[in-house]
């Protein structure tokens, strides 16, 4: 799984969001590093919706502007849950190779 | 949406959207549009500024798996859209599939030949690119891809005849068309291609690769037989899409082989017989199961 979709899948496990949201929710679960573009977020949400990890949910008009909501799936729940673990065993893996060196795993942030 | 009060911003968004296919922006264009302006309501912005170059290039990527449907499900797709997609990934392993035919004729001809020079090793990439698109890692494959090309620029550089030059360069034209279709067929929205059934393809283009190695006019000579039988299997199925996959994988191989033949002047029967041998893959008919539902992966 792409960091794209992970980022967007959690993103969508809190609640349906609209693209909008998605994009901004994104910028801020990785602190600044990933602005998903309009063109990158529809590639990953029309890829999500094809493994039926994330569907279509309501629509409404904001604005003047059309907003379409995503939510995830209960596949998609259960691939972010499998994702984590994955990543969680490399975290954890890593972080006993760091305490092996001596070397702190987490570095705090100024 | 639109009418009167659409600012500038908003119409060159609207203008940068047309590359998307419009059964797409039926869809999408009102949800993108509301996206790029979010939040933005000030008037010397919204009168004066312009999509930027990342939100552009972005587009144009979408453009690129939407025009394809390059392994993505769309709402609405129409069917031809995904035949599209679907022939140039088919294109994409066909011309790998070749590469790897060259690959071990190379490599038999390296052990088996006269001195070669060093950098023919680098043949041996189509190898790394088949394994490395079968194992989904597609950026390492489209370099292993682009590698053949790069003996395109060492071979003008290093053949002082042009002439000689721009032959090799025709003689390669099925790798930078393989890596093209690798471009655009396989992004990182596109499925993984079945490994299961593509290795027993690229043992049967090894196997052929040897003979090749030992005898070129033997080994070109079985590639277009099996281009020209499969073609026919495909046809008798009705798989559409595999089939004009292998129209154009022929017309490439006829391309390439008319360069190697022609400037020799060795107009032998074999090479005549393997030519038309392609021209038949060429203009077979494809055709189209009946009630084939299009298959969106």
């Amino acid at each position: 799984m792409s960091e794209q979709s992970f980022l967007v899948l959690t993103a969508l496990a809190e609640e349906p969001l609209h693209g909008y949201a998605i994009v901004q929710a994104v910028e801020q679960l990785s602190e600044g590093r990933m602005v998903l573009r309009v063109g990158t977020l529809y590639g990953v949400l029309d890829r999500l919706v094809a493994d039926g990890l994330a569907e279509r949910d309501k629509e409404e008009v904001h604005q003047g502007r059309l907003r379409r909501y995503y939510k995830l799936t209960d596949s998609g729940v259960r691939a972010l849950q499998a994702e984590v673990a994955r990543l969680s065993a490399n975290v954890r893996a890593a972080s006993a190779v760091l305490r092996g060196r001596g070397v702190q795993a987490w570095v705090g942030r100024a | 949406m639109g009418g009167s009060g659409v600012r500038n911003l908003e119409r060159r968004y609207r203008a940068l959207l047309k590359v998307l296919p419009r059964w797409y922006r039926r869809d999408r264009e009102e949800e993108m549009v509301g996206i790029f302006l979010a939040e933005r309501d000030d008037d010397l912005d919204l009168e004066h500024s312009w999509p930027g170059w990342g939100e552009t290039w972005a587009v144009l990527g979408l453009a690129v798996r939407t025009h394809l449907a390059a392994g993505a499900a769309f709402t609405g797709v129409p069917a031809r859209v995904v035949w599209r997609g679907e022939v140039v990934r088919a294109l994409g392993m066909l011309g790998l599939l070749l590469g790897l035919f060259y690959a071990m004729a190379a490599v038999v001809g390296l052990v088996a030949g006269p001195q070669e020079p060093w950098w023919r090793f680098l043949e041996l990439a189509p190898v790394v690119a088949f394994a490395a698109l079968l194992g989904g890692r597609r950026t390492l494959a489209k370099v292993a891809a682009a590698v053949p090309l790069s003996l395109v620029v060492i071979a003008v550089g290093s053949l002082e005849d042009s002439g000689y030059a721009v032959w090799w360069g025709m003689v390669q034209l099925p790798s930078l068309v393989t890596f093209v279709c690798l471009c655009l067929g396989f992004h990182r929205e596109a499925p993984v291609p079945p490994a299961r059934r593509l290795v027993w393809w690229g043992g049967g283009a090894v196997l052929v690769g040897v003979v090749g190695g030992l005898s070129a006019a033997t080994g070109l000579f079985a590639v277009a037989l099996i281009t020209v039988v499969v073609r026919v299997v495909v046809f008798v199925r009705g798989d559409f899409v595999l089939g004009r996959a292998l129209s154009l994988f022929a017309l490439l191989q006829l391309v390439s082989l008319l360069y190697l033949v022609v400037p020799s002047g060795n107009l032998l029967v074999p090479a005549g017989f393997l030519a038309v041998l392609l021209v038949l893959a060429v203009v077979l008919p494809v055709r189209r199961r009946p009630k084939a539902a299009p298959r969106v992966a």
